[in-house]
């Protein structure tokens, strides 16, 4: 036995070493706090339907890339830093029920949500295939696939993006369908004068003839002029569903630029909505609403969902789209310490005849609302807080930042 | 079994010298690394806020508290793994050729043995794989200590402490060689595996055919590598992201399989008809 | 019995062997004879699976070169085949490790019958000291065929005297021994059989003892006959 004592001390060594070591990160890993939707009013049952999506980070550590999360009735999920977590990705339930529902169809596409299209007849996905030259000719393709559910007909083929001159970029925003037509409406960067000019564009391509049959800039701007600072943003309901109308908000704010920082003096919105069908563009006047105030928050159908917050209040006011004025608002008695007095820090989302609230973000010392709200009726189904679910558990301070409502069928 | 376990006894045995001393560099240089920084650091503290009369709370915010990260990037913490590193890339060669090469041709008596040749790949290889793993598993050993020394020399409230697992996943590279969990633990050895086993399928067929060896060993190298990542180049060149990645993962891992199939199989086949002494 | 048969073998496009064939009985010791670069060493790595053969047979007792006809030779090259840092007791129990077959017995007793020194390292052995452990750790392995390269080359007189005792001893009864020399001397009247190599082939195969008998001549002179 002498001879053998090297490798027998080598390889108990490495057994106690290394086993110890993924034994302790094993217990250390399942230490995510433990988050659980307590009911404060109304039915526990609405919750049932609701994953709330978000992404986990402590403070100390400096791990900069946060845990993804997934909150519903039943508590909360953490992507685990596991291999196989890692490789299946973590993606967001949009995307995991259209990769479980159609994996054929969903091969070797990209896996962004607002890249697709679903109804109850079709399923459309569009990329766009960029060949960046160092020359100057930088060559855009559409690919676009689309999926017919009666036949599991798949009908897909590749589109030249037409030339603009000075397109540098294009970036996929939203896919439609309307009829026979397949819109792709996209942020093209382009190059004019020497200066980045921003626009949102719409390209009409027809999906049984698969020839482009119409596009058109709707809105350009010039996103840096002096002292004035423009966006545009697509303002979206869920990524895939349907609409007819493409609601963008265009932010221009005049700056002070000092030497140390930049600030805003002063911030105007506006409304711009494009209507597919008729190819209408018009920029939306709500009457007696301030837009600086009432934050764009959802799109659903011809109806637009603004968001604000009063004292203690959630204050939702939805217009529809060509009305005279406002529609009559919900409130939401608001419970969390959060500081929520900022219209940002509820996000919400509509689906069928239910809206949901949720608070933006939870941190280690104040809890998460959830709301649930008819919007026929205005009556409040559901309230809930989102809380520790052990706090005698110690945990480091975190901060956990939810970006997506999904509400399952 | 028993005599490939022998012939890992002696072949662990003959490199246990070696062995020691890179534990001994890895040990010494990283303790000197964790003191050195260690004290530079209590000297900017020293410097500034006894002698500049900075005060704490002034000094943190614009130094920052020292983490074991400052130590783990330095020279102290990363020259001794580069040196085992280059210490194990030099013995996968002279693992073979020293039984060759030389007056005593120990060779002889290594293909002589009653017992599969076979086994004499399996021993070197499992003793490679020793080295490695006994380096890892060391510095895992190592690395809390180091913390502990560090935490014994700087004051709490201009120490940042972390854990293991934060250090690997503040510092994502070092994870190639410790991996954060179990399963990629097995994936990134394995794959080192197979490519231990390919370089000595090569080095064999260098000794079995000399100068044209070396070419056929290179070839098969460039071969294997290229039949066990065929998977990838054709999702990223071929299938354009066809496969999910579930799916790519477990293809590799049948393509791992099977070229670490095919280079023992031949391996077998040289050292039993091809080798030359 | 070792049969070799129609062997053939190069080293790039240099023939060194050119289909050579004959055999090596129980009880009898071949000599096999030739010049320096003839192929005498080829041929016993050959016969142990050290160096492949482009054509031809090799069979041990009627079956060929696998792992159980091996495990039935001894091949004791012409250097010594442990680790320099070795000491003798350390080879030996390397061998008594690794050997089902191997005999301590008869390995004490050549270590006396050598005189050698078991805490010697075998980086400090003399030529002949290092040849003769060699012989030892071959002899010692209780099988039927015995192949020696040059167990005398380069080595002092009076080791020569020790190693040729070996051959006349128990140590070898019953064995089947191939030898390769070239340089016959010391033991011409050991060897029952000589096979004469030359320019890759077999140029003669006799039995030393016949062409004592019947010819009169030594194996000396036969070799001088066929070179001439």
């Amino acid at each position: 036995m002498k001879k053998y004592w090297k490798s027998i001390a080598v390889v108990t060594g490495i057994i106690l070493s290394i086993g110890t070591f993924y034994v302790n990160s094993a217990i250390s890993a399942e230490n995510y706090p433990e988050l659980t939707v307590q009911t404060v009013n109304g039915n526990a049952q609405e919750m049932e339907s609701l994953i709330i999506e978000g992404a986990y980070r402590t403070l100390s550590s400096m791990n900069y890339l946060g845990t993804d999360l997934k909150i519903t009735a039943q508590g909360s999920s953490y992507n685990s830093p596991s291999l196989l977590d890692r490789v299946t990705g973590y993606y967001p339930t949009v995307i995991k029920e259209l990769k479980e529902a159609n994996r054929s169809f969903m091969r070797g596409k990209n896996l962004a949500a607002n890249q697709y299209f679903e109804d109850n007849q079709f399923l459309a996905y569009a990329n766009i295939d960029q060949k960046i030259s160092s020359f100057g000719s930088n060559k855009f393709n559409f690919e676009i696939a689309v999926l017919n559910k009666a036949d599991d007909e798949v009908n897909s083929f590749t589109l030249k993006v037409p030339a603009e001159e000075g397109l540098d970029h294009v970036f996929l925003e939203d896919v439609q369908m309307l009829e026979d037509k397949i819109y792709l409406i996209t942020r093209n960067m382009l190059i004019k004068n020497d200066d980045y000019n921003d626009e949102k564009h719409v390209y009409e391509i027809d999906r049984v003839s698969k020839k482009l049959t119409n596009h058109e800039a709707l809105v350009e701007i010039t996103p840096f002029k002096a002292n004035l600072h423009t966006h545009i943003q697509l303002v979206e309901g869920s990524p895939t569903a349907a609409t007819e109308q493409i609601i963008m908000v265009k932010t221009e704010d005049t700056v002070m630029e000092d030497t140390e920082s930049t600030r805003v003096t002063d911030s105007k919105k506006e409304i711009v909505a494009y209507n597919l069908a008729t190819k209408e563009i018009e920029t939306i006047n709500v009457p007696n609403l301030n837009f600086e105030e009432n934050q764009l928050s959802f799109v659903k159908d011809s109806t637009i969902y603004f968001t604000r917050v009063e004292g203690q209040e959630l204050v939702i006011t939805p217009y529809r789209l060509g009305a005279s004025q406002v529609e009559k608002d919900f409130k939401i008695q608001l419970h969390s310490t959060t500081e929520n007095d900022h219209p940002e820090s509820l996000m919400i989302s509509v689906k069928e005849d239910r809206l949901y609230a949720v608070s933006r973000q939870i941190d280690s010392n104040s809890n998460g609302e959830v709301a649930v709200v008819d919007i026929q009726t205005g009556k409040l189904l559901f309230q809930g807080q989102i809380t520790l679910g052990n706090s005698s558990e110690k945990h480091e301070d975190f901060e956990i930042y939810m970006h997506e409502i999904y509400v399952k069928q | 079994m028993k005599n490939y376990l022998k012939l890992v006894n002696f072949e662990f045995n003959r490199i246990a010298k070696l062995f020691a001393v890179l534990l001994g560099i890895t040990f010494v240089m990283q303790m000197i690394g964790v003191i050195v920084k260690s004290r530079q650091y209590l000297n900017i503290i020293n410097e500034n806020v006894f002698e500049a009369m900075m005060s704490k709370a002034q000094f943190l915010e614009q130094v920052g508290q020292l983490s074991f990260i400052d130590i783990a990037r330095s020279i102290w913490f990363i020259a001794p793994i580069a040196i085992c590193a280059a210490g194990i890339g030099f013995y996968i060669f002279l693992i073979w050729y020293r039984d060759w090469i030389g007056k005593n041709t120990f060779a002889y008596r290594l293909l002589m043995l009653p017992t599969s040749r076979l086994n004499i790949f399996y021993a070197k290889i499992t003793t490679i794989l020793m080295m490695i793993i006994g380096l890892v598993a060391f510095q895992l050993f190592l690395i809390p200590i180091e913390m502990s020394v560090m935490k014994a020399m700087v004051p709490d409230e201009f120490r940042h402490d972390l854990t293991v697992n934060d250090l690997l996943a503040s510092w994502p590279e070092l994870s190639i060689i410790i991996g954060s969990s179990i399963g990629e633990f097995f994936l990134y050895y394995g794959s080192g595996f197979l490519v231990v086993s390919i370089l000595f399928t090569s080095i064999i067929l260098e000794r079995s055919f000399g100068w044209k060896g070396i070419m056929a060993g290179v070839s098969y190298s460039v071969l294997a590598i290229a039949v066990w990542l065929l998977p990838l180049f054709l999702q990223e060149f071929v299938l354009h992201g066809f496969f999910y990645p579930i799916e790519l993962l477990i293809l590799e891992i049948i393509m791992g399989l099977i070229v670490l199939t095919a280079s023992i199989w031949f391996s077998r086949f040289l050292l039993m008809k091809k080798i030359t002494i | 019995m070792i049969e070799v048969i129609e062997v053939e073998k190069s080293y790039g496009r240099k023939k060194i062997l050119k289909g050579i064939s004959f055999t090596a009985k129980k009880g009898e010791i071949t000599c096999l004879i030739g010049m320096n670069g003839v192929g005498k060493t080829t041929v016993l790595n050959a016969i142990m699976a050290l160096t492949p053969i482009n054509k031809g047979k090799i069979l041990i007792d009627g079956s060929p070169l696998d792992k159980t006809a091996l495990e039935k030779i001894t091949f004791i090259p012409d250097t010594i085949t442990m680790l320099p840092k070795m000491t003798i007791a350390e080879a030996m129990e390397f061998m008594n490790d690794f050997y089902t077959y191997w005999n301590q017995e008869r390995a004490n007793e050549l270590l006396g019958f050598f005189r050698l020194n078991r805490k010697d390292r075998i980086s400090s052995l003399s030529k002949g000291n290092a040849a003769k452990v060699n012989l030892l750790l071959g002899l010692a392995l209780d099988v039927d065929y015995v192949l020696m390269d040059e167990p005398f080359s380069g080595i002092d007189m009076f080791s020569r005297e020790e190693i040729t005792n070996v051959f006349t001893s128990h140590l070898i009864e019953n064995r089947a021994v191939i030898i390769t020399t070239h340089e016959v001397g010391d033991i011409e009247h050991l060897i029952d059989k000589v096979v004469l190599l030359d320019d890759g082939l077999v140029t003669k195969e006799f039995s030393a003892e016949e062409a004592r008998e019947n010819e009169g001549k030594s194996v000396i002179d036969v070799m001088r006959e066929v070179y001439q």
